[in-house]
């Protein structure tokens, strides 16, 4: 028989039965074996594995900096080499559900085995970390214990079995989220299904067609509008930046953007640029930027307008990215990274903004 | 216009004196095959294997892969423009050979995204195309051809090597016939059964290799279309083929039009199919919305249309002309149901759409064309190029075809994927 997996579970100084809220303030410490809902957690894992550790910390004290707490609490973790981590379920606890999802994100990054927690959709702690661990659905109280555990276990069995989930085209290791009642990862995925596009295509628009009601495959969003702002007054005196997501870099491309789906942006110094750059984009064809990189960003334009004296300066600095099948809420991300950016210059009033 | 598609059902493939089918078997005379192929002085030589599944290769360099076809009550109407006398495809008689393809490679080629089809291992269980018989073709560029020009022969030489194979099975009878046969002129007026239509997305420019579009249109390329109205029988029988690269799309694909088949399926019993209006990808916002316009029009006041399958080609940028399409026909009043390829794996399903249309609600997710997946598998053989033949990976790694695994993006894997819809797939969150 395979030997037994070794497991850690992480808890609060509630579940961890060091006390209620009064004990809040408690720091990391360690308990040898299952402790309160790890009693469960190990009958429910029988003879396939043992808790070896639990370790617990006070919901205040983890709050205070999950980032750093969960640097100290994997150390504890690690030194137990666990092949197989769990946190909680932390219900609809809200401190704690962060403390349970910090803690998966740093063991399943550091020791790279599979993480597995339980909480009530409305805790932040699964918007924030469901990414980074698999989160079984909860109610909002601890009454479902039993059989919140018995999907944690189930699950964490699934993906330590190493199996290949045939219905993904990739054959991940990647357990279907309905199947499994927890949170999707933030991941897409094509997936094998019974019908053909076209048969599912038809068969709706014929519903839709005829008033009854019928499934989209997708919900569109609905983007927020975002004003323009008020125009720069003497503009013959404001330095003014360059942005742009054609994916103009510098040659060798040094914060290697990808040419799609990109999450990366760079700040390159304009001179240089000009004088040995690339084109890292997969969206448009390059060619007429690289023949002459002034017709994405007007960098010629720009100098022109500053000798005249119709502007002030051009900001030295092109801020750079790549927009290609980039989700539009990373974009936003990179917009607000950019903005801090030029914000901190202090000196720019404006920025102009290029795309293909 | 009437279509009889008459099949044949090709169990084996073989090498043989003479080309011909028996009792299922193809026998193939490839030396009879190599000349019809170096007729084309772009031709330097030709490089032809019999491929089977199980085997251990892998089929580099793709750029199509076709169903052998041709018409047998017509003269010269093979793929009209590209290799035919030009003339409207689509009706009469054709015969098709089934269970097998022509895989077509440019070993000569300089593009980076290139086809790749092994026969054996994960991509030949994902592609049906694993599971055919093949007749693999990888012609050489003659000395002084120009790349784009040599492109084209490349493309003729998998045309012409389809239609001779179909032409070869003249004496084997046929293992079913499909009658395609829409009378658009006079399509039954009074019935209750709503009229639906196809919008079909047939190119888009923004892959263009060296500024130039690829033909795939009645042998022309299609830059600057406008939309036009054809009958759903000239896509099927070869007014339109792949393009010089293989993105989710191939002429295979394209001969067995998954939407426009399944509204055939569908003609008389559910609804009446009342045609298809081919449209481009534009790269101008004015041709955007002068292609939306126009489109929208011959949907709803030329074809008479109440719904419409707006049909998507590979890339980010056609969401863009579909969408605007799609929501043109909404304010004239006909339903859409519109499909969107979610390019990115990370997000959700809502973070990748890309148009904000409020009356376009009916998305239908036709396949994450972009999705990666590792491949653990070793040839023993490679065709259309060799072990140390480049494979294309969006990141800026360096991988080649003899490599232990490959990092792959799907839509270069043929017959995975398929835009016009035959594909069993679907996007979901994870």
């Amino acid at each position: 028989m395979a030997e037994k997996l070794r497991i850690v579970h992480y808890l609060n100084q509630f579940f961890g039965q060091v006390g209620g809220e009064e004990k809040a303030s408690t720091g990391f410490l360690v308990k040898e074996g299952p402790v309160g809902p790890g009693l469960a957690l190990q009958k429910e894992l029988g003879d396939r594995g043992q808790v070896v550790a639990t370790v617990i910390c006070g919901d205040d004290t983890f709050a205070l900096s999950p980032a750093k707490n969960a640097e100290e609490g994997l150390k504890l973790v690690a030194s137990h080499r666990p092949d197989l981590f769990f946190a909680g379920p932390a219900f609809a606890a809200g401190r704690y559900s962060i403390a349970c999802g910090a803690m998966c994100k740093a063991v399943g990054a550091e020791l790279g085995i599979p993480v597995v927690s339980g909480m009530f959709e409305e805790v932040p702690g699964m918007e924030l970390y469901r990414k980074y661990a698999f989160i079984c659905k909860t109610g909002n109280t601890a009454r479902s214990m039993p059989a919140v555990i018995r999907d944690m276990v189930r699950l964490a069995m699934r993906l330590v079995s190493g199996e290949k989930e045939m219905r993904l085209l990739t054959r991940e290791n990647l357990p279907r989220p309905d199947e499994y009642n927890y949170f999707s990862r933030n991941l897409l995925r094509n997936e094998y299904c019974e019908k053909t596009i076209a048969e599912r295509t038809v068969e709706k628009l014929l519903a839709k067609l005829r008033g009854e009601p019928f499934e989209s495959e997708v919900v569109p969003p609905r983007f927020e509008k975002v004003p323009p702002p008020p125009a720069v007054r003497d503009l013959e005196g404001a330095e003014i930046a360059l942005i742009s997501d054609g994916g103009l870099v510098p040659k060798g491309n040094p914060d290697r953007l990808a040419r799609r789906s990109n999450l990366r942006w760079g700040a390159y110094d304009i001179e240089a640029l000009r004088r040995e750059y690339e084109v890292t984009h997969a969206g448009y064809f390059n060619d007429y930027v690289l023949e002459r990189p002034d017709r994405l960003v007007p960098f010629d334009v720009m100098c022109e307008l500053a000798e005249e004296g119709k502007i002030g300066k051009l900001h030295p600095t092109f801020f750079s990215t790549s927009g290609c099948t980039t989700v539009s809420k990373r974009c936003g991300e990179m917009g607000d990274e950019i903005g801090a950016e030029i914000k901190k210059r202090e000196t720019i009033r404006a920025a102009i903004l290029t795309s293909t | 216009m009437k279509l009889e598609i008459e099949s044949i059902d090709i169990k084996e493939i073989q090498s043989g004196s003479k080309t011909h089918a028996q009792e299922g078997v193809l026998y193939v005379n490839l030396k009879e095959l190599e000349e019809l192929i170096l007729k084309d002085a772009r031709i330097k030589s030709v490089d032809i294997h019999l491929v089977y599944p199980g085997q251990k290769v892998r089929v580099l360099n793709l750029m199509d892969v076709i169903q052998p076809r041709c018409k047998v009550d017509k003269v010269d109407a093979d793929f009209p423009g590209f290799i035919g006398k030009m003339q409207i495809a689509g009706s009469g008689r054709t015969r098709s050979l089934q269970n097998v393809a022509v895989l077509v490679s440019n070993p000569c080629t300089n593009r980076k995204e290139n086809g790749v089809l092994d026969m054996d291992g994960p991509i030949a269980e994902m592609s049906p195309y694993g599971k055919m018989n093949h007749i693999s073709i990888a012609p050489y560029v003659a000395a002084g051809v120009e790349e784009r020009d040599f492109e084209n022969a490349v493309k003729a030489a998998g045309l012409k090597t389809a239609v001779y194979l179909a032409r070869g099975a003249d004496q084997h009878p046929a293992s079913k016939v499909e009658v395609y046969d829409l009378d658009i002129p006079n399509l039954d007026r009074k019935s209750n059964l709503p009229r639906v239509a196809c919008y079909y997305q047939l190119y888009s420019p923004q892959f263009d290799h060296l500024a130039i579009s690829d033909p795939c249109f009645y042998g022309t390329d299609v830059h600057h279309l406008m939309p036009t109205v054809v009958h759903p029988n000239e896509v099927l029988d070869g007014g339109v083929v792949g393009w010089l690269a293989i993105k989710a799309l191939d002429t295979y694909s394209i001969q067995n039009h998954g939407v426009i088949k399944e509204l055939y399926r569908h003609h008389g019993k559910d609804l009446i199919f009342a045609g298809v209006v081919c449209a481009v990808a534009n790269m101008e916002p004015a041709a955007r919305v002068r292609s939306a316009c126009m489109a929208a029009n011959l949907v709803k006041n030329v074809l008479g249309a109440e719904g419409v399958i707006l049909v998507k080609i590979t890339g980010g940028m056609p969401h863009i002309d579909l969408s605007m399409a799609g929501e043109e026909c909404e304010k004239l009043g006909v339903k859409t149901a519109i499909f969107t390829q979610p390019l990115t794996p990370v997000g959700t399903l809502s973070d990748t759409i890309l148009f904000n249309a409020e009356s376009l609600n009916l998305i239908i997710t036709s396949s994450a064309t972009f999705e990666r997946t590792k491949i653990s598998w070793k040839a023993e053989k490679f065709i259309g190029g060799t072990a140390e033949t480049r494979v294309f990976c969006p990141d800026p790694i360096d991988q080649f075809a003899g490599d232990p695994v490959i990092d792959i993006e799907e839509y270069l894997l043929p017959g995975v994927l398929d835009c016009t819809g035959n594909s069993r797939v679907i996007v979901k969150e994870y």
